[in-house]
């Protein structure tokens, strides 16, 4: 059992760390059945190392918000901040709770890909091939939320992860996209990583 | 022996605990950033199906038969369950911040609108090109990015399926990039034809 680190009260914003906050929580969901579905160690490792992040975070949303209000109207007027602060860090729990299910290898029955085939949000892999147009491009020129509805969540690149990949990210050949979309734009990406379809309207 | 019937049952559930609890957080989010009563009572109901179906979908895993060398890809089943149910409780308390009637701090707002997926609520006019088709021929993600998350239809909501059909008067509450709001408002309100159509 490792020691959880010590928390140091550091001065940030309120925003900024709910918007983390919010942000990774969602990505930590759909990570973590990533890794269900396709069964990956490494991915829910990552799952987990995410969930100490959100913790951290929580503490110093915490101590800024306390900091922050001077009086009762503060207060009120903060206490939603830190009730939705506290609802993201359970969203991420729940992603570390599947995250667990992986690791501790209790067992993920066929059902589960089943259910992954029929769930409205469809979560894939992809890996890029030498012909794909993707190659040297970066994902903010790509645009594929905004082109085919297909959100990188993931790259695996040889043995690093990078998650939730920013718009300066270049995709290189063999990397390994996990995406997140409707059925559709999830079939078009897997064509565009092959290098079977050439281009995007 | 679990037969086929049972084992879709499951998956049926499985999936449908795993859809709601998510649409729950869209939701829940949507009515923080609308500062609607609507939207978080609409979750609130969420929540009380989310009980019923979570203890359904228990009690079909624990009634399909399993030999005790399965039993561990059970008990991987039955903790997916539990999460979705933890995900749905979540949602429920950032929709009650809402019914509390707590003044949503502007920090609220900023982050829901900051943050990479927006949330729009649009309703449809009688003029737009969309009335009357269903959902697969409306094609709203491949024209706008944006996608459909809930559908309200006078005092009923829909969840969208590929062949629910639009109606003038929907309210569709919608999420995406921002990128796409703008599209998806003309498409809704019938201003501006979709690319497809023009060409």
């Amino acid at each position: 059992m490792t020691e959880p680190e010590k928390i140091e009260y550091k001065p940030i914003s309120v925003r900024e760390a709910l918007t983390e906050m919010k942000d990774l929580s969602e990505i930590m969901i759909d990570l973590a059945y990533s890794a269900a579905l396709f069964h990956s160690r490494e991915l829910a490792e990552e799952v987990l190392e995410l969930e100490k992040r959100v913790d951290y975070l929580a503490y110093m949303l915490d101590m800024n918000a306390m900091l922050a209000a001077r009086d009762a109207e503060d207060a009120e007027s903060l206490i939603g901040a830190t009730t939705v602060a506290a609802a993201t860090n359970k969203i991420s729990d729940a992603a570390a709770d599947i995250a667990t299910i992986v690791l501790k290898e209790i067992g993920i029955h066929p059902i589960v890909r089943q259910v992954f085939e029929k769930v409205e949000e469809q979560l894939a892999r992809a890996q890029v091939k030498p012909t794909s147009i993707f190659i040297n491009k970066k994902l903010g020129e790509l645009e594929l939320a905004a082109k085919i509805g297909v959100d990188i969540i993931a790259i695996r690149r040889q043995k690093d992860w990078i998650i939730d990949p920013g718009e300066d990210e270049t995709v290189l050949e063999g990397d390994v996209l996990i995406a997140r979309g409707a059925p559709l734009g999830i079939d078009e990406l897997k064509g565009l990583a092959e290098g079977k379809i050439k281009e995007m309207e | 022996m679990l037969t086929k019937g049972h084992f879709r049952k499951i998956v049926d559930k499985l999936v449908l605990l795993k859809d709601t609890s998510e649409l729950m957080i869209d939701l829940a989010y949507s009515s923080l950033l609308l500062n609607s009563r609507e939207l978080a009572e609409e979750v609130q109901a969420l929540e009380e199906r989310m009980d019923n179906l979570h203890t359904e979908f228990e009690l079909l895993v624990l009634s399909s038969g399993f030999k005790p060398k399965e039993s561990k890809d059970f008990l991987g089943l039955i903790r997916l369950g539990v999460v979705t149910e933890e995900i749905a409780d979540a949602a429920m308390e950032i929709a009650d911040v809402v019914l509390r009637g707590l003044e949503p701090h502007p920090i609220l707002r900023r982050v829901i609108e900051e943050a990479e997926e927006t949330v729009t609520r649009v309703r449809v006019s009688n003029a737009s090109p969309l009335v009357g088709k269903n959902l697969r021929e409306a094609q709203i993600q491949e024209e706008t990015g944006m996608w459909v998350l809930v559908i309200r239809r006078g005092e009923e909501w829909l969840r969208p399926r590929s062949d629910t059909i639009i109606k003038a008067g929907d309210i569709l509450i919608a999420s995406g990039y921002a990128a796409g709001e703008e599209d998806f408002e003309e498409l809704t309100s019938g201003v501006r034809a979709p690319t497809a159509e023009e060409s």
